[in-house]
């Protein structure tokens, strides 16, 4: 279980996360959702090492995560993928993926090459491009990618940073079901940070709604669905 | 024919040494995003420690291996000491502009050369001295004329070619190498896969070091040794990493030949005091033409 609390982070005189207490059950899909600039990015990027916040705590699988590097926190099981489809654009798809199992070749040697053919079984257009570079792929192969890379870590969590940023919505619904699979068969946990809530919430078991960097609301996904004026006051629509 | 000749041999194992410096700036670049000015004055200290083990009477080959040891632990320890202090952002939070940030690791440097050359000289004194070389630096002659082409370049060219095949096959083939690559292009994502960024950057200083050592064994037997004498090596090197595109290795190496060509062709067919102002002429015309280098990346540096 990840817990979070009271997590302030600021950037100068700006606050970004203000106050935020959430938690995420294990094997369950938990989705961040917000309007823009409501602190949704910082919350995942402080989670994985990124940020360092002022106060608060964060806590997987009952040890504090606070103070470590980001690399080491991957090591606990934690993977993350930021915004904007983050792959290494000047590097091949095969050297995507076996970076982000570069650090457990040694100790899992056979393990790791399992771990990269599964990503080709669960991307099949990954495979077929696996000698081209990733700058190369479309928005969604990209997205296909950055996922693969945070997988083969092999993780208990993974933080996913709007994977449905600029891509088509058949894209984005191979994408969601794959994660979904992956968390429905493999108990994965996943926390999801989406602007489109809709989409979110339609997969989530739970939701968490942040505004300005407050938690407005916490509640069961389907509950946060149905209400329409929370909808209609923080996500316009 | 024989001046032509003569010009295209000097220039390859001239241009080998300078494809190496090279080579080591532009790894220190992308790794650390530094031009370090102190590269040549770490391998003018380390060649004075092989010149000390050597005309103390111990080998050639102890004297070069100790110095590219030497040149690899003094890049790491730069690395940990010094830049990666520098580089804290917490530290140097009170600095307003991220330019005037982006400049601080390169001031030091130039202060880490200028201390290099001070206390070079207060150990070793300033005046010159010679530098042996391993081969026989006579010309070898072909019909009835001596080539400037020796035994001793031979061995130049082969060592800096054997060099740069195992540093391509070690960035493509290992992991290792692969994790230099990731840090060098993208900190955040590398960090995020788990790769100890802090370690590979050093590797990529240590790795530099290691490589402007040998350039230094390899070209103070031509030129003498003092303090300062590999000051030019520095500025035509560094002409040779922009003239490849500074964030390419590949491009490094090109430039590296390219320029020697240029210097020796000039020193041939023309006088040696046209040389410097060949190498800026070069370094403008590649800067209007083509500004991102042979093979520089095509987006500008994102800061």
């Amino acid at each position: 279980m990840l817990e979070v609390k009271n997590l302030v982070t600021s950037f100068g005189s700006v606050i970004a996360l203000d106050g935020v207490s959430f938690t995420a059950a294990e094997s369950k899909i938990t989705t961040v959702i917000g309007a823009n600039g409501a602190g949704k990015s910082t919350l995942l990027r402080t989670i994985s090492g990124l940020e360092t916040p002022s106060s608060g705590s964060i806590s997987w699988l009952g040890k504090s995560l606070l103070g470590m590097r980001p690399e080491n926190i991957v090591r606990t099981g934690i993977a993350h993928v930021p915004e904007g489809h983050s792959v290494i654009s000047e590097l091949s798809v095969e050297e995507n993926i076996a970076m982000g199992s570069l650090f457990r070749r040694r100790k899992f040697k056979g393990d790791v090459l399992a771990a990269q053919t599964e990503m080709f079984e669960l991307f099949p257009r990954l495979k077929e491009r696996r000698n081209q570079l990733a700058g190369t792929l479309s928005g969604g192969e990209r997205q296909m990618l950055a996922i693969s890379r945070a997988l083969v870590s092999r993780p208990k969590l993974l933080l996913l940073d709007e994977p449905s940023l600029g891509l088509a919505p058949l894209v984005v619904e191979q994408i969601i079901d794959t994660i979904n699979i992956l968390c429905r068969t493999t108990g994965l946990t996943v926390l999801l940070v989406e602007q489109n809530a809709n989409t979110a919430l339609g997969v989530a078991d739970h939701g968490v709604l942040l505004a300005l960097g407050k938690v407005v609301a916490d509640r069961p996904a389907s509950e946060l669905k149905a209400d329409a004026t929370l909808r209609a006051a923080y996500l316009g629509y | 024919m024989d001046t032509f000749l003569a010009a295209l041999f000097s220039g390859t194992s001239r241009g080998a040494i300078y494809a190496l410096v090279a080579l080591g700036l532009v790894i220190v670049w992308r790794g650390a995003g530094v031009v370090n000015f102190a590269q040549m004055g770490q391998a003018m200290f380390s060649t004075y420690i092989a010149s000390t083990l050597i005309s103390n009477g111990y080998s050639y080959w102890l004297g070069f291996v100790v110095a590219i040891i030497v040149g690899a632990v003094m890049g790491s320890l730069l690395d940990i000491l010094v830049l990666r202090p520098l580089s804290n952002k917490k530290k140097t939070e009170f600095l307003s502009s991220e330019s005037i940030r982006a400049a601080i690791p390169v001031i030091a440097s130039l202060g880490i050369l200028g201390a290099l050359q001070a206390l070079a000289g207060i150990i070793w004194a300033a005046e010159e001295r010679g530098f042996p070389a391993p081969y026989p630096q006579e010309g070898f002659t072909i019909a009835n004329s001596v080539m400037p082409f020796t035994s001793f370049d031979v061995f130049v060219i082969g060592i800096v070619l054997t060099t740069l095949l195992m540093t391509s096959l070690f960035f493509q083939k290992t992991g290792v190498g692969l994790a230099m690559r990731a840090t060098a292009l993208n900190q955040e994502v590398a960090k995020l896969s788990g790769i100890r960024t802090n370690f590979t950057r050093t590797l990529s200083w240590a790795f530099s070091g290691a490589a402007s050592s040998l350039a230094g064994l390899l070209i103070t037997p031509t030129s003498n040794l003092s303090p300062n004498t590999l000051d030019l090596v520095l500025i035509i090197g560094f002409t040779a990493a922009v003239v490849g595109g500074l964030d390419s290795p590949v491009g490094a190496v090109i430039g590296g030949f390219l320029v020697g060509m240029v210097i020796s062709f000039v020193s041939f067919y023309g006088s040696p005091e046209d040389v410097f102002l060949s190498i800026l002429a070069v370094l403008l015309l590649v800067l209007i033409i083509r500004p991102r280098g042979i093979l520089g990346a095509k987006d500008a540096r994102r800061v």
